[in-house]
């Protein structure tokens, strides 16, 4: 998580670059463009898919520059909450989450080819189910537990309050759960009890 | 409505843990993708700092032709020389007209030869 004055750097980039300052973008786009990748790519498990709600993000954060207000958002935030409803609504249009073979193998050459098989198809699952997941409920689903944010700060991305944010989490939960349990063999989830 | 217990949890708990699987560091492509978009944008916004040059009218062409002010001034002054050389020459140009165009003569046009001839 960044700290206040890697905020106050990246919104004074931002002014930079409105401004005219190629120099600015570069610099924005080697702190922001790992972050957002990650973001996207834990959500949609495909790279080619997370690179262009990556570049589409940044576009957006260009196009936006001349208008910013430092003191109405931070940079991270915004960019989080721009990430999270391209990727809803990719895995809405798409029906359903990648296909199962263009969901990147693991590099861990310790773990077992089972194992590294059995985590794809889980994490393909879930996204899966993410999708069918209404929209505010997969966006703080995701944040909340593949992004690993407090929920002070999902309010903040999701423009509403915590108690709001609580409730769709359990919510999300909850229809998450309801779609898995009939993949439990499946994902094999009866053999880790 | 469904109702979760601690191996839901657990399932789905691994689940997430499947999910946040290490994501990919950007490739030179996508970063490059990256700067030619903002590229773009700044071009565009400096295009319309920048206000199109419109087209000058044939009046203005022909102001600029002659020189501007500072030429108009002259040809003014030139005109209004010429013009009073005309209506009131100095006497050192009479001598110089009877060398260019010969003698000065007078002709009556209604004679009273001509006006006699006519009289019944």
């Amino acid at each position: 998580m960044f700290d206040q004055s890697e905020h106050q750097r990246d919104a004074a980039l931002l002014a930079a670059f409105a401004a005219g300052d190629r120099t600015a973008a570069m610099a924005l786009s080697e702190r922001l463009t790992p972050r957002i990748l990650a973001q996207a790519y834990r959500m949609l498990g495909n790279r080619a898919e997370a690179e262009d709600v990556a570049q589409e993000a940044m576009l957006r954060l260009w196009r936006i520059a001349p208008e910013w207000d430092a003191n109405r958002a931070r940079v991270t935030t915004w960019l989080y909450r721009v990430v999270a409803n391209l990727c809803t609504d990719r895995l809405r249009k798409s029906g359903r989450g990648v296909a199962l073979d263009a969901v990147a193998e693991p590099e861990d050459g310790a773990a077992s080819v089972a194992s590294q098989m059995q985590d794809s198809a889980r994490a393909h699952a879930l996204r899966d189910a993410l999708a069918s997941l209404p929209d505010r409920q997969a966006q703080a689903v995701a944040l909340r537990h593949l992004e690993e944010l407090g929920n002070p700060e999902i309010a903040e991305i999701m423009d509403t309050n915590v108690r709001t944010v609580e409730s769709l989490i359990a919510r999300g939960k909850k229809g998450l759960v309801a779609r898995l349990r009939g993949r439990k063999a499946e994902l094999g989830y009866d053999d880790d009890q | 409505m469904t109702m979760t217990n601690d191996r839901d949890t657990d399932m789905l708990d691994a689940a997430f843990a499947a999910a946040r699987t290490s994501a990919p560091a950007p490739s030179d492509d996508l970063l490059n993708r990256i700067m030619m978009d903002a590229d773009a944008v700044l071009n565009n916004a400096e295009r319309m700092r920048t206000p199109p040059r419109i087209r000058p009218s044939w009046r203005e062409m022909l102001f600029d032709a002659i020189g501007g002010w500072p030429s108009l001034g002259g040809l003014a002054a030139a005109t209004v020389a010429g013009l009073w050389i005309g209506i009131s020459p100095p006497a050192v140009l009479g001598d110089y007209s009877v060398l260019l165009s010969g003698e000065t003569i007078e002709v009556p046009v209604w004679g009273t030869d001509i006006l006699a001839g006519l009289e019944g």
